[in-house]
Protein backbone atom coordinates (compact mmCIF):
# COMPACT_ATOMS: atom_id res chain seq x y z
CA UNK A 1 0.00 0.00 0.00
CA UNK A 2 1.32 3.45 -0.92
CA UNK A 3 2.30 5.52 2.08
CA UNK A 4 0.40 8.79 2.41
CA UNK A 5 2.76 11.58 3.34
CA UNK A 6 1.99 14.25 5.87
CA UNK A 7 1.75 17.72 4.32
CA UNK A 8 0.94 19.71 7.43
CA UNK A 9 4.44 21.11 7.81
CA UNK A 10 4.58 22.07 4.16
CA UNK A 11 1.15 23.68 4.35
CA UNK A 12 2.06 25.64 7.46
CA UNK A 13 5.30 26.93 6.00
CA UNK A 14 4.02 27.43 2.47
CA UNK A 15 0.96 29.41 3.53
CA UNK A 16 3.26 31.81 5.36
CA UNK A 17 5.92 31.81 2.65
CA UNK A 18 3.53 33.14 0.00
CA UNK A 19 2.85 36.07 2.31
CA UNK A 20 6.58 36.74 2.65
CA UNK A 21 6.39 35.95 6.37
CA UNK A 22 9.10 33.36 6.84
CA UNK A 23 12.54 33.96 8.25
CA UNK A 24 15.38 32.69 6.02
CA UNK A 25 15.89 29.55 8.08
CA UNK A 26 12.17 28.75 7.89
CA UNK A 27 12.23 29.28 4.14
CA UNK A 28 15.15 26.88 3.91
CA UNK A 29 13.21 24.36 5.99
CA UNK A 30 10.28 24.66 3.59
CA UNK A 31 12.48 24.09 0.57
CA UNK A 32 14.10 21.10 2.22
CA UNK A 33 10.75 19.60 3.18
CA UNK A 34 9.35 20.09 -0.31
CA UNK A 35 12.40 18.63 -1.96
CA UNK A 36 12.00 15.55 0.23
CA UNK A 37 8.57 15.09 -1.37
CA UNK A 38 10.01 15.35 -4.86
CA UNK A 39 9.35 17.93 -7.59
CA UNK A 40 6.13 16.32 -8.80
CA UNK A 41 4.40 15.73 -5.46
CA UNK A 42 0.76 16.43 -6.49
CA UNK A 43 -0.38 17.61 -3.09
CA UNK A 44 2.64 19.91 -2.75
CA UNK A 45 1.90 21.40 -6.17
CA UNK A 46 -1.72 21.93 -5.28
CA UNK A 47 -0.83 23.62 -2.01
CA UNK A 48 1.69 25.85 -3.75
CA UNK A 49 -0.75 26.80 -6.48
CA UNK A 50 -3.66 27.45 -4.14
CA UNK A 51 -1.80 29.45 -1.53
CA UNK A 52 0.04 31.37 -4.24
CA UNK A 53 -3.34 32.21 -5.70
CA UNK A 54 -4.63 33.37 -2.31
CA UNK A 55 -1.61 35.64 -1.86
CA UNK A 56 -1.98 37.14 -5.31
CA UNK A 57 -5.68 37.73 -4.79
CA UNK A 58 -5.13 39.57 -1.51
CA UNK A 59 -3.70 42.46 -3.51
CA UNK A 60 -7.19 43.08 -4.83
CA UNK A 61 -8.38 44.05 -1.37
CA UNK A 62 -6.69 47.38 -2.00
CA UNK A 63 -8.16 50.15 -4.10
CA UNK A 64 -6.12 50.34 -7.29
CA UNK A 65 -3.82 53.33 -7.56
CA UNK A 66 -3.77 55.03 -10.93
CA UNK A 67 -0.23 55.19 -12.27
CA UNK A 68 1.06 58.66 -13.00
CA UNK A 69 0.80 59.93 -16.56
CA UNK A 70 3.80 58.86 -18.56
CA UNK A 71 4.72 55.94 -16.34
CA UNK A 72 3.46 53.34 -18.79
CA UNK A 73 5.43 54.92 -21.62
CA UNK A 74 8.50 55.08 -19.38
CA UNK A 75 8.30 51.36 -18.67
CA UNK A 76 7.68 50.57 -22.32
CA UNK A 77 10.71 52.65 -23.28
CA UNK A 78 12.80 50.57 -20.91
CA UNK A 79 11.25 47.42 -22.34
CA UNK A 80 12.23 48.52 -25.83
CA UNK A 81 15.77 49.09 -24.64
CA UNK A 82 15.83 45.78 -22.84
CA UNK A 83 14.38 43.93 -25.79
CA UNK A 84 16.85 45.31 -28.28
CA UNK A 85 19.74 45.24 -25.92
CA UNK A 86 20.12 41.49 -25.72
CA UNK A 87 20.46 41.97 -22.00
CA UNK A 88 23.51 40.01 -21.06
CA UNK A 89 23.56 38.30 -17.72
CA UNK A 90 26.51 36.49 -16.35
CA UNK A 91 25.96 34.03 -13.52
CA UNK A 92 26.19 35.40 -10.01
CA UNK A 93 29.55 34.63 -8.56
CA UNK A 94 29.38 32.20 -5.71
CA UNK A 95 33.00 32.65 -4.90
CA UNK A 96 34.41 36.10 -4.64
CA UNK A 97 38.01 35.13 -4.58
CA UNK A 98 40.14 35.73 -7.62
CA UNK A 99 37.48 38.13 -8.81
CA UNK A 100 39.67 40.77 -10.32
CA UNK A 101 41.69 38.22 -12.19
CA UNK A 102 38.38 36.71 -13.27
CA UNK A 103 37.08 40.04 -14.46
CA UNK A 104 40.00 40.50 -16.76
CA UNK A 105 39.25 37.07 -18.19
CA UNK A 106 35.60 38.02 -18.60
CA UNK A 107 36.63 41.21 -20.35
CA UNK A 108 38.81 39.27 -22.74
CA UNK A 109 36.02 36.78 -23.40
CA UNK A 110 33.60 39.60 -24.11
CA UNK A 111 35.91 41.06 -26.69
CA UNK A 112 35.84 37.68 -28.41
CA UNK A 113 32.07 37.44 -27.98
CA UNK A 114 31.49 40.91 -29.39
CA UNK A 115 33.76 40.06 -32.26
CA UNK A 116 31.74 36.94 -32.98
CA UNK A 117 28.51 38.86 -32.76
CA UNK A 118 29.68 41.48 -35.22
CA UNK A 119 30.97 38.84 -37.55
CA UNK A 120 27.59 37.12 -37.49
CA UNK A 121 25.88 40.42 -38.25
CA UNK A 122 28.14 41.08 -41.18
CA UNK A 123 27.40 37.67 -42.56
CA UNK A 124 23.66 38.12 -42.42
CA UNK A 125 22.87 37.13 -38.85
CA UNK A 126 19.37 37.86 -37.68
CA UNK A 127 20.46 40.61 -35.31
CA UNK A 128 22.08 42.93 -37.84
CA UNK A 129 21.06 46.50 -37.17
CA UNK A 130 22.10 49.81 -38.59
CA UNK A 131 20.89 51.95 -35.72
CA UNK A 132 22.26 51.69 -32.25
CA UNK A 133 19.50 51.83 -29.64
CA UNK A 134 19.89 52.48 -25.98
CA UNK A 135 21.29 49.44 -24.23
CA UNK A 136 20.21 48.48 -20.76
CA UNK A 137 22.43 46.01 -18.98
CA UNK A 138 21.64 44.58 -15.57
CA UNK A 139 24.40 44.11 -13.07
CA UNK A 140 24.62 40.64 -11.60
CA UNK A 141 25.51 39.76 -8.05
CA UNK A 142 24.13 40.27 -4.60
CA UNK A 143 23.21 43.39 -2.69
CA UNK A 144 20.50 44.90 -4.87
CA UNK A 145 19.50 45.80 -8.41
CA UNK A 146 21.60 48.05 -10.60
CA UNK A 147 21.34 48.73 -14.31
CA UNK A 148 23.31 50.86 -16.71
CA UNK A 149 21.75 52.49 -19.75
CA UNK A 150 23.85 53.90 -22.58
CA UNK A 151 23.99 54.42 -26.32
CA UNK A 152 26.90 52.59 -27.87
CA UNK A 153 29.32 55.00 -29.42
CA UNK A 154 27.94 57.97 -27.53
CA UNK A 155 29.33 59.56 -24.42
CA UNK A 156 27.26 59.44 -21.25
CA UNK A 157 25.51 56.75 -19.27
CA UNK A 158 22.83 56.43 -16.65
CA UNK A 159 23.02 54.24 -13.59
CA UNK A 160 19.73 53.22 -12.02
CA UNK A 161 19.57 51.22 -8.81
CA UNK A 162 16.89 49.87 -6.53
CA UNK A 163 16.77 47.73 -3.41
CA UNK A 164 20.44 48.40 -2.84
CA UNK A 165 21.66 47.54 0.61
CA UNK A 166 23.28 50.42 2.48
CA UNK A 167 27.09 50.27 2.44
CA UNK A 168 28.79 49.41 5.72
CA UNK A 169 29.37 52.27 8.13
CA UNK A 170 32.08 54.62 6.88
CA UNK A 171 32.03 53.08 3.40
CA UNK A 172 30.59 53.96 0.01
CA UNK A 173 30.04 52.11 -3.20
CA UNK A 174 32.30 52.85 -6.14
CA UNK A 175 31.58 52.09 -9.77
CA UNK A 176 34.42 50.99 -12.01
CA UNK A 177 34.77 50.63 -15.76
CA UNK A 178 37.16 47.80 -16.53
CA UNK A 179 39.16 48.62 -19.65
CA UNK A 180 41.48 45.76 -20.49
CA UNK A 181 43.08 45.06 -17.15
CA UNK A 182 42.63 48.59 -15.83
CA UNK A 183 39.76 49.60 -13.57
CA UNK A 184 38.81 53.20 -14.37
CA UNK A 185 36.98 55.17 -11.71
CA UNK A 186 33.33 55.86 -12.39
CA UNK A 187 31.52 57.27 -9.39
CA UNK A 188 31.24 56.95 -5.65
CA UNK A 189 27.76 56.74 -4.23
CA UNK A 190 25.53 55.67 -1.42
CA UNK A 191 21.96 54.68 -2.22
CA UNK A 192 19.11 56.64 -0.68
CA UNK A 193 17.41 55.37 2.46
CA UNK A 194 15.02 53.35 0.34
CA UNK A 195 17.87 51.70 -1.53
CA UNK A 196 17.46 53.58 -4.80
CA UNK A 197 20.13 55.32 -6.83
CA UNK A 198 20.15 57.32 -10.04
CA UNK A 199 23.17 59.04 -11.55
CA UNK A 200 24.31 60.34 -14.91
CA UNK A 201 27.98 59.75 -15.64
CA UNK A 202 29.79 61.73 -18.29
CA UNK A 203 31.87 58.75 -19.33
CA UNK A 204 32.60 56.81 -22.48
CA UNK A 205 32.09 53.06 -22.38
CA UNK A 206 33.64 52.41 -25.78
CA UNK A 207 36.67 50.70 -24.34
CA UNK A 208 34.94 49.19 -21.33
CA UNK A 209 34.34 45.47 -21.23
CA UNK A 210 32.95 45.15 -17.72
CA UNK A 211 31.49 47.48 -15.13
CA UNK A 212 31.84 46.59 -11.49
CA UNK A 213 30.85 47.94 -8.08
CA UNK A 214 32.96 47.61 -4.95
CA UNK A 215 32.76 48.76 -1.35
CA UNK A 216 35.33 51.48 -0.68
CA UNK A 217 36.27 53.88 2.12
CA UNK A 218 34.08 56.99 2.33
CA UNK A 219 36.90 59.02 0.79
CA UNK A 220 36.62 56.84 -2.36
CA UNK A 221 39.55 54.96 -3.86
CA UNK A 222 41.79 55.49 -6.82
CA UNK A 223 41.85 51.74 -7.36
CA UNK A 224 39.56 49.01 -6.04
CA UNK A 225 40.41 47.81 -2.56
CA UNK A 226 37.76 45.10 -2.35
CA UNK A 227 36.21 42.50 -4.55
CA UNK A 228 33.25 43.58 -6.70
CA UNK A 229 29.82 42.50 -5.56
CA UNK A 230 28.03 43.62 -8.72
CA UNK A 231 29.30 43.25 -12.27
CA UNK A 232 27.90 43.94 -15.72
CA UNK A 233 29.44 42.92 -19.04
CA UNK A 234 29.48 45.78 -21.54
CA UNK A 235 29.36 45.26 -25.27
CA UNK A 236 28.97 47.89 -27.94
CA UNK A 237 27.07 45.74 -30.42
CA UNK B 1 -17.09 32.18 -14.85
CA UNK B 2 -15.73 35.69 -15.46
CA UNK B 3 -12.52 35.00 -13.59
CA UNK B 4 -11.68 32.11 -15.87
CA UNK B 5 -12.16 34.30 -18.92
CA UNK B 6 -9.87 36.84 -17.33
CA UNK B 7 -7.24 34.18 -16.73
CA UNK B 8 -7.45 33.00 -20.31
CA UNK B 9 -7.06 36.55 -21.56
CA UNK B 10 -4.02 37.08 -19.34
CA UNK B 11 -2.41 33.87 -20.50
CA UNK B 12 -2.90 34.91 -24.09
CA UNK B 13 -1.20 38.20 -23.33
CA UNK B 14 1.76 36.41 -21.74
CA UNK B 15 2.02 34.13 -24.75
CA UNK B 16 2.17 37.19 -27.01
CA UNK B 17 4.69 38.87 -24.74
CA UNK B 18 6.92 35.82 -25.17
CA UNK B 19 6.87 36.68 -28.85
CA UNK B 20 7.94 40.24 -28.15
CA UNK B 21 4.48 41.80 -28.59
CA UNK B 22 4.64 45.28 -27.07
CA UNK B 23 0.87 45.81 -27.31
CA UNK B 24 0.32 42.69 -25.24
CA UNK B 25 2.76 44.04 -22.68
CA UNK B 26 0.85 47.32 -22.57
CA UNK B 27 -2.37 45.36 -22.18
CA UNK B 28 -1.13 43.47 -19.15
CA UNK B 29 0.43 46.62 -17.74
CA UNK B 30 -2.86 48.52 -17.97
CA UNK B 31 -4.77 45.68 -16.38
CA UNK B 32 -2.54 45.18 -13.38
CA UNK B 33 -0.23 48.16 -12.87
CA UNK B 34 -2.83 49.98 -10.71
CA UNK B 35 -3.19 46.92 -8.48
CA UNK B 36 0.54 46.42 -8.42
CA UNK B 37 1.06 50.08 -7.52
CA UNK B 38 -1.51 49.88 -4.72
CA UNK B 39 0.17 46.80 -3.30
CA UNK B 40 3.70 48.16 -3.54
CA UNK B 41 2.68 51.46 -1.99
CA UNK B 42 0.86 49.73 0.83
CA UNK B 43 3.87 47.59 1.68
CA UNK B 44 6.72 50.08 1.25
CA UNK B 45 4.71 53.28 1.91
CA UNK B 46 6.93 55.32 -0.36
CA UNK B 47 5.47 56.26 -3.76
CA UNK B 48 8.81 56.59 -5.53
CA UNK B 49 10.07 53.25 -4.25
CA UNK B 50 6.73 51.65 -5.08
CA UNK B 51 7.05 52.92 -8.63
CA UNK B 52 10.52 51.41 -8.93
CA UNK B 53 9.24 48.09 -7.68
CA UNK B 54 6.36 48.01 -10.14
CA UNK B 55 8.65 49.03 -12.97
CA UNK B 56 11.16 46.31 -12.12
CA UNK B 57 8.44 43.68 -11.82
CA UNK B 58 7.05 44.45 -15.27
CA UNK B 59 10.54 44.66 -16.76
CA UNK B 60 11.26 41.24 -15.29
CA UNK B 61 8.10 39.96 -16.93
CA UNK B 62 9.24 41.28 -20.29
CA UNK B 63 12.74 39.91 -19.92
CA UNK B 64 11.65 36.50 -18.73
CA UNK B 65 8.01 35.79 -19.61
CA UNK B 66 8.75 32.07 -19.49
CA UNK B 67 9.09 32.53 -15.74
CA UNK B 68 5.32 32.23 -15.63
CA UNK B 69 4.20 28.63 -15.23
CA UNK B 70 0.51 28.05 -15.83
CA UNK B 71 0.57 25.05 -13.53
CA UNK B 72 1.47 27.27 -10.62
CA UNK B 73 -1.53 29.59 -10.84
CA UNK B 74 -2.96 32.61 -12.61
CA UNK B 75 -0.97 35.33 -14.32
CA UNK B 76 -2.30 38.01 -11.98
CA UNK B 77 -1.30 36.06 -8.86
CA UNK B 78 2.14 35.42 -10.30
CA UNK B 79 2.61 39.05 -11.29
CA UNK B 80 1.29 40.51 -8.05
CA UNK B 81 3.22 37.88 -6.12
CA UNK B 82 6.37 39.16 -7.82
CA UNK B 83 5.52 42.72 -6.84
CA UNK B 84 4.79 41.67 -3.28
CA UNK B 85 8.01 39.71 -3.01
CA UNK B 86 10.06 42.68 -4.20
CA UNK B 87 8.22 45.05 -1.90
CA UNK B 88 8.76 42.85 1.14
CA UNK B 89 12.42 42.51 0.22
CA UNK B 90 12.70 46.27 0.11
CA UNK B 91 11.01 46.64 3.47
CA UNK B 92 13.20 44.02 5.09
CA UNK B 93 16.25 45.63 3.62
CA UNK B 94 15.39 48.95 5.08
CA UNK B 95 15.04 47.53 8.57
CA UNK B 96 12.92 50.45 9.51
CA UNK B 97 9.77 48.81 10.70
CA UNK B 98 9.33 51.19 13.58
CA UNK B 99 9.77 54.25 11.40
CA UNK B 100 7.27 52.95 8.91
CA UNK B 101 4.80 52.06 11.59
CA UNK B 102 4.99 55.57 12.98
CA UNK B 103 4.29 57.11 9.60
CA UNK B 104 1.64 54.60 8.69
CA UNK B 105 -1.04 55.30 11.21
CA UNK B 106 -3.17 57.15 8.71
CA UNK B 107 -3.07 54.48 6.02
CA UNK B 108 -6.35 52.67 5.57
CA UNK B 109 -6.54 49.53 3.48
CA UNK B 110 -10.02 50.39 2.32
CA UNK B 111 -9.36 54.04 1.58
CA UNK B 112 -10.64 54.77 -1.92
CA UNK B 113 -8.23 56.77 -4.00
CA UNK B 114 -9.32 56.25 -7.56
CA UNK B 115 -12.67 56.42 -9.22
CA UNK B 116 -14.97 53.47 -9.66
CA UNK B 117 -14.75 54.10 -13.39
CA UNK B 118 -11.12 53.08 -13.41
CA UNK B 119 -11.89 50.11 -11.21
CA UNK B 120 -14.64 49.03 -13.56
CA UNK B 121 -12.27 49.28 -16.47
CA UNK B 122 -10.06 46.79 -14.69
CA UNK B 123 -12.92 44.34 -14.10
CA UNK B 124 -11.89 44.52 -10.48
CA UNK B 125 -14.85 45.52 -8.27
CA UNK B 126 -16.21 41.99 -8.12
CA UNK B 127 -12.79 40.64 -7.34
CA UNK B 128 -12.25 43.26 -4.68
CA UNK B 129 -15.57 42.56 -3.05
CA UNK B 130 -14.84 38.85 -2.95
CA UNK B 131 -11.43 39.32 -1.37
CA UNK B 132 -12.65 41.87 1.14
CA UNK B 133 -15.56 39.68 2.11
CA UNK B 134 -13.24 36.74 2.59
CA UNK B 135 -10.97 38.86 4.78
CA UNK B 136 -13.89 40.32 6.72
CA UNK B 137 -15.23 36.85 7.39
CA UNK B 138 -12.04 35.83 9.15
CA UNK B 139 -11.91 35.94 12.93
CA UNK B 140 -10.33 39.25 13.87
CA UNK B 141 -7.18 37.71 15.31
CA UNK B 142 -6.54 35.70 12.14
CA UNK B 143 -7.22 38.69 9.90
CA UNK B 144 -4.85 40.82 11.94
CA UNK B 145 -1.99 38.35 11.56
CA UNK B 146 -2.52 37.91 7.84
CA UNK B 147 -2.76 41.64 7.20
CA UNK B 148 0.42 42.30 9.16
CA UNK B 149 2.21 39.65 7.13
CA UNK B 150 0.93 40.61 3.72
CA UNK B 151 0.32 44.33 3.85
CA UNK B 152 3.00 45.32 6.34
CA UNK B 153 5.71 42.90 5.27
CA UNK B 154 6.24 41.49 8.74
CA UNK B 155 7.50 37.98 9.37
CA UNK B 156 5.70 35.74 11.82
CA UNK B 157 8.53 36.27 14.30
CA UNK B 158 8.19 40.05 14.01
CA UNK B 159 4.45 39.80 14.56
CA UNK B 160 4.91 37.64 17.64
CA UNK B 161 7.23 40.26 19.03
CA UNK B 162 5.01 43.18 18.11
CA UNK B 163 1.84 41.62 19.50
CA UNK B 164 3.61 39.98 22.45
CA UNK B 165 2.24 36.60 21.43
CA UNK B 166 3.92 33.19 21.41
CA UNK B 167 5.28 32.42 17.95
CA UNK B 168 3.21 29.25 17.89
CA UNK B 169 0.04 31.28 18.33
CA UNK B 170 0.92 33.51 15.41
CA UNK B 171 1.68 30.49 13.23
CA UNK B 172 -1.55 28.83 14.21
CA UNK B 173 -3.63 31.94 13.46
CA UNK B 174 -1.84 32.37 10.16
CA UNK B 175 -2.48 28.79 9.05
CA UNK B 176 -6.12 28.80 10.09
CA UNK B 177 -6.72 32.13 8.39
CA UNK B 178 -5.02 31.06 5.19
CA UNK B 179 -7.02 27.85 5.11
CA UNK B 180 -10.22 29.88 5.32
CA UNK B 181 -9.05 32.19 2.56
CA UNK B 182 -8.10 29.26 0.41
CA UNK B 183 -11.55 27.80 0.89
CA UNK B 184 -13.27 31.11 0.14
CA UNK B 185 -11.16 32.35 -2.77
CA UNK B 186 -9.85 29.26 -4.50
CA UNK B 187 -11.79 26.14 -3.67
CA UNK B 188 -15.22 27.81 -3.96
CA UNK B 189 -14.41 28.89 -7.50
CA UNK B 190 -13.46 25.47 -8.79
Amino acid sequence: MMERRDHRTIEELLSASVLGALEPEEQAALEQEMSSHGPRCPECMELRRDYGEVAGRLAFALEPVAVRPGFEDQVVQLVRGAGMAEVVQIPARRERSRVWRGLVAVAAALVLFAGGWLARDLTGGEKATLTLPTKVVSFQGTGGNLSVAFRPGERGLYLLGSNLAPPPSGKVYEVWMIQGDTPVRGACFSPTANGSFFRFLDADLTNTQVMAVTVEPASCSAAPTSEPFLTAPITQA
Amino acid sequence: MALDLSDVRDQELVTRIRGGDEDAFRGLFRRYAPNAMALARRVVRQPSLAEEIVQEAFLALWRNPTGYDQERGSVRSWLLGTVHHRAVDAVRREESQRRRAESAVAVDVAQPDISEDVAAELDAPEERRAVRTALDDLPAEQRQVIELMYFDGLSQSMIAERLSLPLGTVKSRSLLGMRRLRAALVEMER
